[in-house]
C-alpha cells in the first residue's frame, strides 16, 4: 500500500474513532468514499454507512447521532468498548496502566508527545491511529511495523469484535472495515 | 488530493492530539512542558493529603510513581488515624483511573432520561446553564432554584452561585444523614461540635450505629480499642450488625429506642445512680425531665421496646457504675421516626445524667481555634484561619420552601445550612409555596438518597433545568439537562479545613497527580467559572485554590510547607486536655448556650414544638404480614456514591433482604430465593438472607444498591434500592425518615 494511502487510511479511522467533531462529522461520505475504495468489503457495509448518511444529513443532527452512539459506546457511563488499551491489556480494567506508559514511551521515543488541546490519553485507539498516521506519512516504516505489531493489534484483537457487537451505527461499520484492513479479516 | 488535505487539516496540527517533539512529522503546536515531564518517568514521591471516598475526609498518604498513583495509605503523622484507612480509601485508585468516569461536560440531546448526550466544551456548558439560570431568575425569581449537594468543602464554591442569585434554598444531605443528632446538640450545648472519647470509654451503649460497617476511621479504631482493653458494649439494634456481634446485642422494637432511654432515666432517679452534683452545678431543666420519666419505668419500657425490665435496669446500674467513664453513644445515621432530634436529646441526657462531660471515656466539646480563644490557658494555641473576603450577597426575597428558620415551628430548629432536602421534590410537583424550576446538583444522588424515587423522577421531568455536577453518570446525573465532570480528590487541592477534637487541627487536600481525564475540573474551578460567566465574579475574589489557602493560611502564621511535610497542622506542644479531667467543678466557659447551662430543658425546642424536654410518642408497629424495612451501611460502600467504583463493586455487588427464620419459614423462604418486597404502592424484587440475626418483625437490606442509571455499567439494577420503597415522609425538622415503613414479602 502506497504511503499516502495507508497515512490517509490511517487517518480517517483516526477521526472516526476520536470523539465526534463537527470536520469529520460533515466529511463523513468522503471517507466512505475512501474507505470504499481502498479497503475490499462488502457493500453492506458501505451501504450501511451510506445509509446513515442519508438519514442525518451533515450538519448538528449528524453530531448528535454520531454523539449518541460514542458516549455510550466509549465515553461514560455504560461504556461499552472502553477505547483505552490498558483497560483490556492489563488485567485491571483501568485505564492509565503499563500499556498506556509503554505507548506513550513509544511516542515519546519516536519524536511525539500528546498535545495538550485535546486532553486524550496516550493508548487510546484514536490516538495510536493517528500515530500510525503520523509514522506512515514521515515513511518510518519500521518503527511502524513495531508499533503495530507490539501495540495496535493485540489491542485492535479485543477492541474491534466489541465495537462490532455493538451495531451502533457508523461505528461498527468502521470497525469491521478495520478489522478488514489490519486483521485481515471481515 | 481534496481528501487528503481535509484529513490532515482536521487531524493534524491544531486538530491532533499528537504533537512534534523535535520536528518530526507534520504537527505545529510546541508540546506542553507539564505533559513532557509528566512523559519521562520520575521518581517516587508521597502527596498527604485528604480521602473523600467519604465525608469524612480521613489524612492520607498517596504514593506517586512516575505520576500514577499506585498506592494510598492512612497519613502516619495523624496519631488518631494511626496510618491506617478503611477499604473504600484504599480503592482511590481504582476510581480515579477507571473507564467509567464523566470525561467531558455533556449536555442532553435526547429526552430526559434518554441517556443521550452530546459532549460540549466548559465555555458551551457554562453559557447554556447561564442562560437557563437567568430565564428562570427572570420569570420566577432567584428562589426558584435549589441547591443540593453532599456536604463538603465544594460547598463554599457551590453555594456562592445559589447565594449569588438571591435563592433561600440551598440544601446539604444531612436531613438524610445525622441532623437529628446536629439538632439534638444544638438544642441541648449550643453547638453541634461534640465528640466521643470512645477509646477511653468503660462501658458504651449504642443505639443504631455500626462503627464496624459505618466506617469512620478513627472512631472505628477507639471504639476497637476499648473493646480490646475489655470495655463492655451493649449494642440496640433489631439486628444483629457486626457491631452487635462484638457485645451484647439487645433486639430492640424499631421506633421505640426513647422509651429505653426514658426508663434507664427513670432508674437512675429512682436508685440515685446519677451524678447529681453535675446535674446541678452544669444543667437546667432536670426537674421536668424528671417529671416526664417519672412514669417511664422499665416494666413499661419493657412492653414497649420488647426488651425485658430486668435487663433495662442492669444496663442502668452498669452504666452508673462505670460512669462518668461510660457513655451512651449518640448515632450517626438517618432518623427511625417525626421526632428523632429529641430521641438524640435524650440520650444526651442520660450522658450528662452519668457526668460524662469533658472527662476521658465521655463527650467534650471540640477544641478549636475558636473556642480554644475562651480558655485563658489555652488561648495561644488558637490560631483561626483568615476569612475570604467578599461582597455580601443579596437577601433572598422570599423565605425557604421548607420553612427552614420559621419562629415557632419546628423547623426554626432546622440548621440553616442543611434544611429538609426532601422537601425540594414536594415543591417541585405542587409548585407550593412557589415553584422552584432550576435545581443545581453536586456531589449527590436525589433519586437515590430522597426517599421515593418515582416521585423524585417524576419531580425531575418538571424542571426547566437540572445541572449535575459529578464523577459518574450517576442515577441523577443520567436525567440532567447539563453533566460536569469533577475531577477526584487524588486531582485537586482545596482550602483548608478544620478537624479539631481535643486540640486543632487542620488538614489540607493536595493534588496527588494531574487529572487523569484533563478536561474533569475542580468544584472551586468550575463554580469560579460559572459564577464569572453569570457576571458574579466578584463572589469569587480569588485567584486560585492556592491562593485561597494563602488567604486563610495568612493570619495564622502557617506555612503551607507544614501541609506538604506533614499533610497536617497541630499546635507544637499541646497537648490534648478535657475541661474537666483534674477538677470536676470545673467551669464549662466553652459551652454556647444562651443560658451557659446544658439544657436539659430547652426554651427554643419548648418554643418550636411545645416540648422543651423529650416526651415518648408511640409509633405504630407492623402488622400480622408486615415487616419494619430498615437499611444500613456497609464498610465498602458510601451511600450511593461508590457501587460502581470497580474493586469496590467486586467486593460487593449486589445486596440483599435479610429475613427471620421463623418468619421466612412461615412464607416458604429459604437463602437465595428470589422474592418481592412490597410497600403497597411500590414493589421490588430482591433474593432472600434468611438469618437468625434479625428480630422477626423486621427486613433489613444495605443501603444504595439498585441504581437505576443504566450507564452505571456494574452497579445498574443489581440488588434492591430501598429508597424506591421507602416514602419521601418528613420529619418535624424535616429530617427524612427511614425506619417507618412497613413490607411485606413474597416469593417472586
Ligand atoms: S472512612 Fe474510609 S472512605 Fe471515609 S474518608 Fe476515611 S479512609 Fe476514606
Amino acid at each position: 500500500m502506497e504511503q499516502e494511502t495507508a497515512e490517509e487510511l490511517y487517518l480517517s479511522f483516526a477521526g472516526i474513532f476520536q470523539r465526534p467533531r463537527p470536520d469529520i462529522a460533515r466529511h463523513l461520505e468522503e471517507l466512505i468514499d475512501l474507505w470504499a475504495q481502498e479497503i475490499p468489503s462488502s457493500e453492506k457495509v458501505i451501504g450501511e454507512l451510506r445509509d446513515f448518511c442519508r438519514a442525518f444529513p451533515a450538519g448538528e443532527a449528524r453530531e448528535n447521532a454520531l454523539w449518541g452512539e460514542y458516549i455510550p459506546l466509549f465515553e461514560t457511563g455504560h461504556v461499552e468498548a472502553p477505547p483505552y488499551a490498558s483497560v483490556y491489556l492489563d488485567g485491571e480494567g483501568l485505564v492509565l496502566g503499563r500499556e498506556a506508559e509503554e505507548v506513550r514511551n513509544f511516542y515519546l521515543s519516536s519524536g511525539y508527545g500528546l498535545g495538550s488541546e485535546q486532553g486524550e490519553l496516550p493508548d487510546h485507539l484514536g490516538v495510536e491511529l493517528e500515530f500510525l498516521a503520523l509514522l506512515a506519512g514521515t515513511g518510518s516504516w519500521d518503527a511502524a511495523q513495531s508499533f503495530r505489531q507490539k501495540h495496535l493489534l493485540p489491542f485492535l484483537r479485543v477492541i474491534l469484535p466489541k465495537i462490532r457487537a455493538t451495531e451502533r451505527p457508523v461505528y461498527s461499520q468502521a470497525a469491521e472495515l478495520l478489522t478488514s484492513w489490519q486483521l485481515g479479516q471481515c | 488530493m481534496q481528501r487528503r488535505q481535509f484529513l490532515k487539516g482536521a487531524l493534524y496540527g491544531t486538530g491532533g492530539t499528537l504533537v512534534a517533539l523535535s520536528g518530526l512529522g507534520a504537527a505545529t503546536t510546541a508540546l506542553n512542558p507539564r505533559r513532557v515531564a509528566a512523559a519521562v518517568p520520575v521518581s517516587r514521591k508521597t502527596v498527604y493529603s485528604s480521602c473523600e471516598m467519604c465525608r469524612n475526609q480521613c489524612p492520607i498518604a498517596v504514593k506517586v510513581e512516575n505520576g500514577k498513583v499506585v498506592k494510598i495509605d492512612g497519613n502516619p503523622n495523624d496519631s488518631a488515624f494511626g496510618g491506617v484507612i478503611c477499604a473504600r480509601g484504599n480503592s482511590g485508585p481504582s476510581l480515579l483511573y477507571d473507564p467509567e468516569r464523566i470525561k467531558k461536560p455533556m449536555i442532553r440531546t435526547g429526552e430526559r432520561g434518554s441517556g443521550k448526550f452530546k459532549e460540549v466544551s466548559w465555555d458551551e456548558a457554562y453559557t447554556y446553564i447561564a442562560q437557563k439560570l437567568k430565564a428562570v431568575q427572570e420569570q420566577y425569581g432567584g428562589e426558584a432554584v435549589a441547591q443540593t449537594s453532599h456536604i463538603g468543602p465544594y460547598d463554599a464554591f457551590f453555594q456562592t452561585i445559589g447565594k449569588a442569585i438571591g435563592s433561600p434554598n440551598l440544601f446539604s444531605h444531612e436531613a438524610t444523614c445525622p441532623m437529628a443528632r446536629i439538632i439534638g446538640l444544638n438544642t441541648t450545648f449550643g453547638t453541634a461540635a461534640i465528640n466521643a472519647d470512645y477509646a477511653n470509654t468503660k462501658y458504651l451503649l449504642v443505639v443504631g450505629r455500626n462503627f464496624f460497617e459505618g466506617i469512620h476511621v478513627a472512631q472505628t479504631r477507639a471504639v476497637a480499642k476499648a473493646l480490646s482493653q475489655g470495655t463492655k458494649m451493649v449494642v440496640l439494634d433489631p439486628r444483629f450488625s457486626v457491631l452487635a456481634a462484638k457485645g451484647e446485642w439487645l433486639p430492640i422494637k424499631g421506633t421505640t429506642d426513647l422509651a429505653f432511654m426514658m426508663a434507664l432515666a427513670n432508674v437512675l432517679i429512682d436508685e440515685k445512680l446519677y451524678d447529681e452534683e453535675f446535674i446541678k452545678q452544669y444543667t437546667v431543666g432536670f426537674d421536668k425531665w424528671a417529671a416526664q420519666v417519672k412514669d417511664k419505668t422499665p416494666a413499661w419500657a419493657a412492653k414497649e421496646t420488647g426488651i425485658s425490665q430486668d435487663t433495662i435496669i442492669r444496663v442502668a446500674r452498669e452504666l452508673a457504675q462505670a460512669k462518668p467513664h461510660s457513655l451512651i453513644e449518640y448515632g450517626w445515621r438517618t432518623t427511625f421516626t417525626a421526632d428523632d432530634f429529641q430521641l438524640r436529646r435524650a440520650i444526651m441526657i442520660v450522658n450528662m445524667m452519668l457526668g460524662n462531660f469533658e472527662v476521658p471515656g465521655g463527650y467534650y466539646q471540640v477544641k478549636d481555634a475558636g473556642s480554644l480563644k475562651k480558655v485563658p490557658a489555652m488561648a495561644a494555641y488558637a490560631k483561626k484561619l483568615g476569612p475570604i473576603k467578599a461582597p455580601s450577597f443579596p437577601k433572598p426575597k422570599k423565605g425557604r420552601i421548607d420553612g427552614t428558620g420559621e419562629k415557632g415551628t419546628p423547623r426554626q430548629l432546622t440548621p440553616i445550612a442543611d434544611g429538609a432536602v426532601g422537601q425540594i421534590t414536594e415543591t417541585i410537583l405542587t409548585g407550593k409555596p412557589y415553584p422552584i424550576k432550576a435545581w443545581l446538583v453536586h456531589r449527590f444522588n436525589p433519586v437515590m438518597s430522597i426517599g421515593d424515587t418515582e416521585k423524585t423522577l417524576a419531580a425531575i421531568k418538571r424542571l426547566d433545568l437540572l445541572v449535575t455536577c459529578d464523577l459518574y453518570m450517576s442515577d441523577t446525573a443520567y436525567y440532567s439537562d447539563v453533566v460536569l465532570p469533577e475531577c477526584t480528590y487524588l486531582e485537586r487541592t482545596e482550602q483548608v479545613f478544620d478537624m479539631s477534637g481535643l486540640t486543632p487541627k487542620y488538614v489540607l487536600r493536595q493534588q496527588a497527580v494531574d487529572p487523569v481525564y484533563p478536561d474533569t475540573k475542580p468544584a472551586w474551578q468550575i463554580y469560579k467559572e460559572l459564577g464569572e460567566k453569570m457576571g458574579y465574579g466578584q463572589y469569587f475574589p480569588y485567584k486560585d485554590i492556592d491562593d485561597y489557602v494563602e488567604r486563610q493560611l495568612a493570619p495564622t502564621g502557617i506555612s503551607r510547607k507544614v501541609f506538604a511535610k506533614k499533610g497536617l497542622w497541630t499546635p507544637a506542644g499541646m497537648k490534648p486536655f478535657y475541661v474537666r479531667s483534674s477538677d470536676a467543678k470545673a467551669s464549662l466557659t466553652l459551652l454556647a448556650t444562651k443560658s451557659k447551662k446544658i439544657e436539659i430543658f430547652s426554651d427554643a425546642v419548648q418554643e418550636a414544638t411545645g416540648d422543651g424536654v423529650p416526651v415518648y410518642v408511640q409509633y405504630p408497629q407492623p402488622g400480622e404480614g408486615e415487616f419494619r424495612l430498615i437499611e444500613g451501611k456497609v464498610a465498602v460502600h458510601t451511600n450511593v456514591g461508590t457501587h460502581n467504583v470497580p474493586v469496590l463493586h467486586e467486593l460487593m455487588p449486589e445486596n440483599t433482604l435479610w429475613i427471620n427464620a421463623k418468619s421466612a419459614a412461615k412464607l416458604g423462604l429459604k437463602t437465595g430465593d428470589a422474592i418481592v418486597i412490597s410497600a403497597g404502592k411500590y414493589e421490588h424484587k430482591g433474593t432472600a438472607n434468611v438469618t437468625e440475626g434479625i428480630r422477626p418483625d423486621t427486613v433489613f437490606c444495605y443501603h444504595g444498591f439498585g441504581q437505576i442509571s443504566p450507564q452505571l455499567t456494574r452497579a445498574f439494577g443489581k440488588g434492591i434500592n430501598d429508597n424506591k420503597l421507602i416514602p419521601d415522609q418528613l420529619g418535624l425538622v424535616g429530617n427524612s425518615i427511614t425506619s417507618m415503613t412497613f413490607v411485606k414479602v413474597r416469593k417472586a
